[in-house]
Parts: C-alpha cells; structure tokens; sequence
C-alpha cells in the first residue's frame, strides 16, 4: 500500500498521475510527514542530477517556509480563490445601491410626509376621485405649513443623507424644501392643476 | 514592480535563451497541469497542497534568488518571503501563466526589493552572465553558506552520483531520460521500448533507491 502510494507521488511529481487520484493523494500527504520528506528528497535528487554541484535549498528549508506560513495571522485559513468577476461586480454595486435604495425610500418618505402646503397626500386621491391611498403612505401632518423645527428637521435630514441620495431624489428633496421657504412663491400642485 | 514574464535568468546557471521550463524541462508540460492542480487545491482550503509546491520549487527559487542577490548567505531568506508572499497572493492567481512563472515572478520582485532596500545594486536580471562570472557567482553560492551546508551539498550530490552508478540499467536510464533529459513517461516508453506502467514503476523504484541514500542527510 505504501509502495504504491509512493509510486503515485513519484507520478505526480511528474505530473503523469491521472486527476481523480491527485485529490486522496494530496490529503495523504499533507497528513504524513514521511511521505512528504520522501517526495522532497525525490526533487532534491532530480535537481542534483540536472545540476551537478549546484546550489540546493538547506533540508529544512520547506519546513521553515511552512512555519512561517502557520506563524502568519490567518494562516488557517487559507487564501482563497477571488470570485469570478460577475460576483466581484454585484458585490461593487450591492452596498451603494440599497444605500441609493434607503436614500430614495426617505426621500419619498419626506416628499409625502411633509407638503409645502400642509395637506395630507390623500386630498389627492380624493379629489381625483380614485380610491384613497393606503394609509402608511397617508399619515396626517397637522399644520397649514411647515414650522421652522419642521425645516430645520429637513435641513438636518438632507445634510445627513444627501450623499446616499441618487441626483433624482436630492433634486425632488431639495425642490421640496424650497417649496416650503415662505420667501419663495409656489405654485401648488393643485392649482397648477387647476389652471 | 512588475517584471517581464520571459526575460528571468535561467534557474539552473545555463546561459541558454531565457525560455522559462519546469521540472520536466519543456514549457506546457504535463508537470504545469499538475502544479495547477495544486494550486487550485491550495485555493479550496488544502495547505498541504501549498508544502508540496514548496517542496517542488524550493531549490530553482533559492538558486534563482541567490544568482539576484549575488549573496547566498541571504537567498534562503528571501526565498522564503517570497513563497509566504505567494501562499498570501495564491488567491489571485488565475492560471493566466504556469505556476512556476508567476512564482518566479515574485522572487524576482522580492530578490529586487531586498536589494533597493539595502541601496545595493542588483544583478541585472536580463543581462547574461559572462562564463567567468558565471563561475564566481556558481563558487560562492556554493561556498558562501557555512561550511557545514555547503559540506552537506556536496554530500548530497555525490549520494545522488553514488546511487545512480548503483542502480540496474533499466532503472538508471529511465531516472536519466525523465529527470535530465526531461521525457515524458510516453516518449521513455518509446525510447526504451517498453509500456508505460514500467517506465512508471522503474522511475519509481529509481528514487526509492536513491532516496535511501539521501534519507540519513536529509534527515
């Protein structure tokens, strides 16, 4: 058995050992030191006989290699292969995208919750006659106008998560809280619709 | 830095054109299959996988990393940090070149680091060595160690010479055809006119043999 285990390392060394052996072989060896002292000493000896006189590795020269690969922070794990470049692009986009996705969904959370002209976002569907909108995107904000907390709130609010926000939502925001700026003249929504 | 994949100095001290070869000594061969091999089960989780290309490559590195550095007294030590180096990188490694090629690669680049970082003058990598000093370089890597390393390589060599001449024909021949000239187990098996499951077992028993000589000085 042994013998024969010897003989594929000597193939593999070689590489003439057929690939569904190489697998049993290989956990072989990482597992018995003698097997792999034996299959350096087969390299040792085909380079000795390449290079008659050259210089050689010392004998422990693996050994201190290995060591120092264990010494190593996280040698136990071993380095593994990079993900194929398709999983390397979702992984790239994944975390600024549900960031944009987060940004956009409190944007439109602002949009609805706080309206330059104090009514709730259900007057709409009721004056246009269609049903009434579910009521997790029709809460009620009390007051004919924003408050200065109201803006200052808004304020803080885009400061914190502009950044996060796509071009479109920032724009939609920030369109918003002028609206709200008493300074500024507006023009409603449903007036426009109006005229 | 990156460095050109085919301009290294050849490993084995020849002054042939800088064509890079493994083991078998031909470009492509059946050996780069199984280093890749290797390799990929280095990249599923297997370390030992990693100690068997240590062991396959540790002396091309360090002879490599000793003609850089023109001081072998330093070489095993840079060739260790370049295969940590590569074991830390081997996540990366696609199979784009051989294995042995982008190792080569990294002890280069270490062997040049060792050096800028030491303000000395590397050997130019691409320039060939004059026989003379070629010869000087040769006499120091084998002297440069201690004594005592450089007494067992000597060692080394004439128990491999010692074992050979010992061997039975068959098996010294199919041992010479594989390891210096470099055959595939198919062309010994042409060339000796025998099948290939022979040529297998008598390289086989040929190491076995050599290797009980070697066994009390590597031990």
């Amino acid at each position: 058995m042994t013998d024969q285990i010897r003989e594929q390392m000597s193939a593999l060394l070689d590489g003439e050992l057929a690939r569904d052996e190489v697998s049993l072989l290989v956990r072989r060896m990482s597992r018995d030191a003698e097997l792999k002292r034996a299959f350096g000493s087969y390299v040792t000896a085909g380079e000795s006989l390449r290079t008659p006189g050259g210089l050689l590795a010392s004998a422990g020269f693996a050994a201190r290699v290995s060591a120092a690969i264990d010494a190593e922070a996280g040698a136990t794990a071993a380095p593994m292969a990079e993900p194929p470049a398709e999983v390397r692009v979702a992984h790239r986009w994944r975390r600024p995208m549900a960031a944009a996705a987060v940004a956009a969904s409190a944007a439109l959370a602002a949009v609805l919750l706080v309206r330059p002209d104090g009514t709730s976002p259900n007057v709409f569907a009721a004056r246009s006659g269609a049903p009434t909108v579910a009521p997790v995107l029709a809460l009620p904000v009390g007051g004919a106008s924003p408050t200065p907390a109201a803006n200052q709130r808004l304020a803080g609010y885009l400061m914190a998560h502009g950044q996060y926000a796509s071009p479109i939502g920032r724009r939609n925001v920030w369109s918003n809280a002028l609206a709200a700026d008493p300074g500024i003249a507006r023009v409603t929504y449903e007036s426009a619709e109006a005229r | 830095m990156m460095l050109p994949m085919a301009n290294f100095p050849p490993s084995d001290g020849s002054t042939e054109p800088h064509e890079l070869r493994d083991d078998s000594g031909r470009p492509g061969s059946a050996a780069e299959q199984s280093d890749l091999e290797l390799v990929r089960r280095v990249q599923r989780g297997e370390r030992g996988a990693f100690d068997l290309l240590v062991l396959r490559y540790q002396h091309k590195v360090v002879k490599l990393v000793a003609r850089l550095l023109r001081d072998p007294a330093e070489a095993e030590d840079v060739a260790q940090e370049a295969f940590v180096k590569a074991y830390r990188a081997i996540g990366s490694f696609r199979g784009d070149s051989a294995f042995y090629t982008w190792l080569y690669r990294i002890a280069v680049n270490t062997a040049r680091n060792t050096m800028a970082s030491r303000q000395r003058r590397p050997l130019d990598y691409e320039a060939e060595l004059s026989e003379s000093e070629q010869s000087v370089v040769e006499s120091r890597m084998r002297h440069g160690d201690t004594p005592e390393a450089a007494a067992l390589t000597e060692e080394i060599h004439r128990t491999v010479n010692g074992a050979i001449e010992a061997l039975p024909e068959d098996l010294r021949t199919a041992i010479v055809l594989r390891e210096v000239e470099g055959l595939s187990y198919e062309e010994i098996a042409e060339a000796m006119d025998c099948p290939v499951g022979t040529v297998r077992s008598r390289i086989f028993r040929a190491r076995e043999a050599i290797d009980r000589s070697l066994k009390p000085l590597l031990d």
